[in-house]
């Protein structure tokens, strides 16, 4: 007989013993794989929803004109270009896809443009994302739509700009925004046409919300870049994000008060119906003793019955939660996109390791009590 | 090649101090069958345990074959008790998830010796138990279950045999074969003591020590 074997057996014997020691890890894997699952999908589903809106985030210099900027759209006053290096590299932050640009409003061939330099979009180290928008060579030009219906440009046309040479590398589809009059180049040749060298005018950047502490998204915004960057103020496209991050954020408090009371109720159950079951198994403890059974056996045996409960539970709870995640998560989260839930296999990997060894450390200390004494005196206890 | 020195055992108790063992000094010779008589809580079972390893002496030395028990790690006299002794209790104490032949196997085990189930079969024959090797211990009677525990004494080819009150809980047939099979043991050589609180067993017996209030009287 292996140990397995007798465990299996003893579990058999005991089949309540095991369904309520199986129900109690069910139990608090089931609700911690339900409620990571489903914040899970919330985040995936709030980060696409904050890309597909695009640059959230307007990051402008401290003495920039609020008003003329709210109303043109464009920041009047410019900022060292090195701001884009501090804000990348700042630990702790919640943001992504930083892009600088240098606009200015100018007037070209008779026409009113924005010339826009753009800077490749940067990433916070160790947190690279596929770039959101393109990146300019130097010499090429990106023509809004409005200025290449009104100049008649198309792509290859060699065009300059104050003196500077350029080819007309793409002609851009309609957008019905502001960037239809924009002409966009590489930043450091904009920085030259406009005479502002190592200058910019604003960073843009995508904030996905996902490190929001409590209280106003904005508000802990503007406190994390003014550490970074004093000299300069901060914007928030206020969307439908912020409430979804409140919502989120909510839930994530709410669970922050249930989930341990569920994993300490749970614990104690699984330990109490520990010291049950080593309180069932005196006489067998006595009689492995008395046969010869060192102590370290007998514990295999209390620690094989655990984790064969661990696993059981582990893998039982994560079905359960995964589906009460799929069922109840899109309206506890407010997930529109069912699809964006799925199982979280690394939750499944870390219920199964960590299942067990909760339930083999509250069985492990009740049985090991019991075979500090002499077999007699434990075979004495009816 | 069994002796106690001085051994002296005291439980605490709510009620204080109960002294079980007084100062017993005896030793039993290899090959001896010694019947332990003495009436209900002269400390009998006490004594016994004591020489099983399975139960520390509150005073005084118990030494078997040389080897002075409760000096021993606690795994070592684990391993002691799974070469050497060979233990029957009055309430069986058989492992009540396995059958009969798992439980038979079960103290080899301990002794680091696997399979041989086929010798525990020959075994339960010999004992009168073939017909039952696969059925749990809360289907068996009494005597079945006692024939059961000497089979898994006997099956780990034990030094001594200790038994205490082995036909304590059975009719008279079955206590006769029960005593019948430890005799069978003793003629094999074997080292029995017998703890009994009743005259039935003393015709094995090559002596017979008598005990009261922890103390014994030869
Ligand atoms: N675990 C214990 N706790 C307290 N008293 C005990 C314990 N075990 C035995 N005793 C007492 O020790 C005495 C001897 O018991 P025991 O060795 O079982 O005698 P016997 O086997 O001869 O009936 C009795 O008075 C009994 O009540
Ligand atoms: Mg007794």
């Amino acid at each position: 007989m292996t140990v397995l074997n007798l465990v299996v057996k003893e579990l058999w014997h005991r089949k309540v013993n095991f369904l309520l020691a199986v129900l109690a890890v069910v139990t608090a894997v089931a609700m911690f794989i339900a409620f990571f699952t489903a914040g899970k999908a919330s985040e995936r589903e709030t980060a696409r929803l904050m890309l597909d809106m695009g640059y959230n985030l307007r990051i402008i210099a401290k003495d920039t004109d609020i008003n003329q900027f709210l109303l043109t759209g464009l920041a009047n006053e410019t900022m060292p270009e090195e701001y884009l290096e501090k804000l990348a590299s700042a630990k702790g932050i919640s943001y992504n896809h930083l892009l600088a640009t240098l606009q200015k409003r100018i007037t070209w061939r008779g026409v009113d443009v924005v010339l826009t330099g753009l800077a490749p979009e940067v990433c916070p180290p160790g947190r690279a994302k596929p770039p959101m928008i393109y990146s300019i060579k130097p010499g090429e030009l990106y023509v809004g739509y409005g200025v290449a219906q009104a100049l008649g440009l198309k792509e290859g046309d060699a065009v300059d700009i104050e003196g500077k040479a350029f080819t007309v590398a793409k002609c851009l589809a309609e957008s019905g925004g502001v960037d239809d009059v924009r002409l966009q180049c590489n930043l450091r040749e904009a920085q030259e046409i406009l005479g502002l060298p190592g200058q910019i005018n604003e960073i843009n950047a995508v904030d996905c919300l996902c490190f929001v502490e409590g209280g106003d998204p904005v508000s802990i915004l503007r406190k994390q870049i003014g550490l970074i960057l004093p000299e300069a103020q901060v914007y928030q496209a206020k969307a439908m994000a912020t409430t979804r991050a409140k919502q989120r954020q909510m839930v994530r408090n709410l669970f922050a008060v249930i989930m341990p009371s569920v994993v300490i109720a749970c614990g104690l159950w699984i330990g109490i119906l520990a010291i049950m079951n080593v309180r069932d198994r005196q006489q067998e403890i006595g009689i492995m003793r008395a046969l010869g059974y060192g102590s370290s056996r007998v514990a295999v045996l209390f620690l094989g019955k655990a984790v064969v409960i661990g696993l059981f539970g582990a893998i039982l709870g994560f079905l359960i939660g995964t589906g009460l995640a799929f069922r109840f998560g899109p309206d506890i989260f407010k997930i529109t996109a069912q699809t964006i839930i799925k199982p979280e296999l690394a939750l499944f990997v870390r219920s199964v390791v960590f299942a067990p060894v909760f339930a083999a450390i509250s069985s492990f200390i009740p049985a090991m009590i019991a075979v500090t004494y002499d077999p007699a005196v434990t075979l004495r206890e009816e | 090649m069994v002796v106690l020195e001085g051994v002296s055992k005291s439980y605490p108790t709510a009620q204080g101090k109960v002294e079980a063992l007084h100062e017993v000094t005896l030793s039993m010779e290899k090959g001896e069958f010694v019947v332990l008589c003495g009436p209900s809580g002269s400390g009998k079972t006490t004594l016994l345990m004591t020489v099983a390893a399975m139960l520390h002496p509150t005073t005084g030395s118990v030494t078997v074959g040389q080897r002075n028990l409760y000096q021993m790690s606690s795994r070592a006299r684990a391993k002691f008790r799974a070469e050497r002794i060979g233990f029957i209790f009055q309430m069986f104490h058989l492992v009540p998830y396995l059958n009969v032949v798992e439980n038979v196997v079960l103290g080899a085990q301990a002794a680091g010796r696997s399979g041989g189930s086929v010798q525990a079969r020959q075994l339960l024959e010999r004992l009168g138990l073939d017909g039952r090797a696969h059925h749990r211990p809360s289907q068996l009677s009494a005597g079945e279950k006692q024939r059961t525990a000497i089979a898994r004494a006997l099956f780990n080819r034990p030094k001594i045999i200790l038994a205490d009150e082995p036909t304590g809980n059975l009719d008279g047939d079955n206590a006769t074969s029960v005593l019948g099979h430890l005799s069978d043991f003793h003629r094999n050589g074997g080292t029995v003591v017998l703890a009994t609180h009743g005259e039935r067993a003393e015709q094995y017996a090559d002596r017979v020590v008598y005990m009261s209030e922890g103390e014994v009287r030869s």
